[in-house]
């Protein structure tokens, strides 16, 4: 049975087309085990977690914990700290451990950074006055590692995207880390797009604290975690308060959790984790890194189509990157192409992707951007390419 | 409301495609209707807001009527623009002001927009209508 058959969303049709779906990079679909989860849960199990001592609590929270033990164990991660998804992890990592961690320390980014990875941390540098050090990127469209190792001393923090949500560059996070370690800075990961298409391991890498969402990785939306190190985690201070993360509370004073319930203060998102477990185990039973191979060639067929047809296509797809294909036609409006392959069932992205230091440093305002996952196939590909030719004989 | 000849013609042209792709290619078409606003009159004052393309209006009354010159990036949003030349432009101020924007509800082609697209035609109506009310 094709993996796309355990996707019920790819029967559709869209406008009288069957549905290409390439806008994986922003949201992957879900497989049926994953609804499947999530229905259960609130047919079933639905209760509140960890206080109650009744059979639906004790089932829910076994849920709700088992997809925190996959995920430190698909991750090799001390600590996982149940977040909003991506961009709540890294807010969280700014409060809980920049606040009290990074006085007086710079902050080094790099161009290629998402909007997440950028504004929480341009938000502490206006409370704290942190220098902000940007890595630029080359003209080959990787890190100017010279230009890193230039600007380190003095800075607490480097944060860095794994893999590009743009480019689907993969960046040398290993030597980042080397050099961010022998610096004594540490070192955050924004692995939205990496985790998906990649088994990290975060004690291997050595990083310090690693970001990620479920929902681009077949897990529903509204979930993602922030993973630590046992070193880190003790040096965070919790930074919501309410209900769950406390230890005791009187009216003077309250003590706190000592686990990762410290940061994770009201109801959790109890649901989406029971169904980010399961779509953690549907991937589990699949070849990844053959996959990944699958995917990238995919990617480079593209690429290398839409190269002939005219257009720029922004990214390299070397062994490691993803298979994210974004380019630009030099007359039709990349919205116009996208209005226009949507009337043909394709779906794909336009804008800025939330990376706008990065389009600004190419020059450009916004692309076209394809992105692959699991259930894509060849065959959609060369759909996608026909339906490009096709509009813009007409259009272009 | 009653709405001008041309204005109705075209809500029957619209209404009477089903297809998506021939409804854009059709709005594709619409953008030579434009009066062409030129790149080098474009201003933070002609600029339409919220259009996640580079879209300019430019409004001024001649003569008792109204006279639109625009111009996009995107050849949808200058369809979109050519649209509204159709329905507004050498109207008489005070007729132009009647007009709502329910003539694109009763087109259907925000059916065919995405939101963003829709809103950004929406952003177009109102700074015309907006500046209008100033004469």
């Amino acid at each position: 049975m094709a993996i796309r058959d355990d996707f019920p969303i790819l029967q559709r049709n869209i406008n009288g087309h069957p549905l290409v779906y390439l806008d994986n990079a922003a949201t992957t679909q879900k497989p049926s085990v994953v609804i499947e989860a999530m229905n259960e849960y609130y047919t079933m199990n639905n209760a509140n977690v960890h206080r109650a001592v009744h059979t639906l609590a004790g089932e829910a929270t076994n849920g709700y914990e088992a997809c925190r033990t996959t995920l430190k164990s698909w991750f090799n991660a001390d600590r996982c700290i149940m977040t909003g998804g991506t961009t709540e992890a890294i807010n969280l990592a700014a409060h809980a451990w920049g606040h009290s961690q990074l006085k007086g320390r710079a902050i080094i980014l790099t161009e290629m950074e998402h909007h997440s990875d950028i504004v929480p941390w341009q938000m502490l540098a206006e409370s704290f006055g942190n220098e902000l050090r940007y890595i630029p990127i080359k003209d080959d469209l990787t890190l100017d590692m010279e230009a890193y190792e230039a600007s380190i001393e003095g800075a607490g923090l480097v944060c860095v995207v794994h893999t590009s949500n743009v480019l689907g560059v993969r960046n040398p996070i290993e030597k980042i880390i080397e050099i961010a370690h022998k610096n004594g800075a540490k070192v955050l990961i924004d692995a939205a797009q990496g985790a998906p298409h990649c088994k990290i391991d975060l004690n291997e890498l050595g990083a310090d604290m690693m970001a990620l969402s479920a929902h681009k990785m077949c897990g529903p939306t509204g979930i993602g975690c922030l993973l630590v190190n046992e070193e880190t985690f003790q040096e965070m201070k919790p930074f919501m308060g309410g209900g769950d993360m406390i230890e005791t509370v009187t009216l003077q004073k309250s003590t706190y959790q000592t686990n990762e319930h410290r940061f994770e203060a009201g109801t959790p998102k109890i649901a989406e984790a029971i169904g980010w477990d399961a779509a953690l185990g549907y991937l589990g039973n699949l070849n990844l890194e053959e996959q990944h191979h699958r995917l990238l060639n995919i990617a480079r067929y593209v690429a290398d189509e839409l190269r002939s047809m005219n257009m720029t296509v922004y990214g390299r797809h070397d062994g490691d990157d993803s298979a994210v294909v974004s380019f630009l036609h030099p007359t039709l409006h990349s919205e116009d192409l996208a209005h226009l392959l949507d009337a043909r069932g394709v779906a794909v992205r336009t804008g800025h992707h939330c990376a706008q230091p990065l389009l600004h440093r190419l020059g450009i305002n916004g692309t076209v951007r394809a992105s692959f996952y699991i259930y894509n196939t060849m065959e959609e590909a060369e759909l996608f390419i026909q339906h490009t030719k096709d509009i813009l004989e007409r259009f272009a | 409301m009653t709405y001008p000849k041309a204005l109705i013609e075209l809500i029957d042209d619209f209404q009477s495609i089903d297809d998506k792709m021939e409804r854009l290619e059709y709005v594709f078409d619409l953008a030579s209707e434009v009066n062409e606003l030129p790149t080098s009159l474009w201003s933070e004052e002609t600029r339409i807001h919220g259009c996640q393309s580079e879209a300019h209006v430019l409004l001024e009354i001649e003569d008792g009527k109204v006279s639109l010159k625009s111009g996009a990036d995107s050849k949808l949003v200058q369809g979109l623009m050519g649209i509204l030349t159709i329905a507004m432009d050498n109207l008489d101020t005070e007729e132009a002001k009647k007009i709502t924007p329910d003539f694109a509800v009763d087109m259907g082609i925000l059916n065919s927009l995405s939101p963003s697209r829709s809103n950004g035609f929406r952003n177009m109506f109102d700074k015309i209508m907006n500046e209008l009310e100033e004469y």
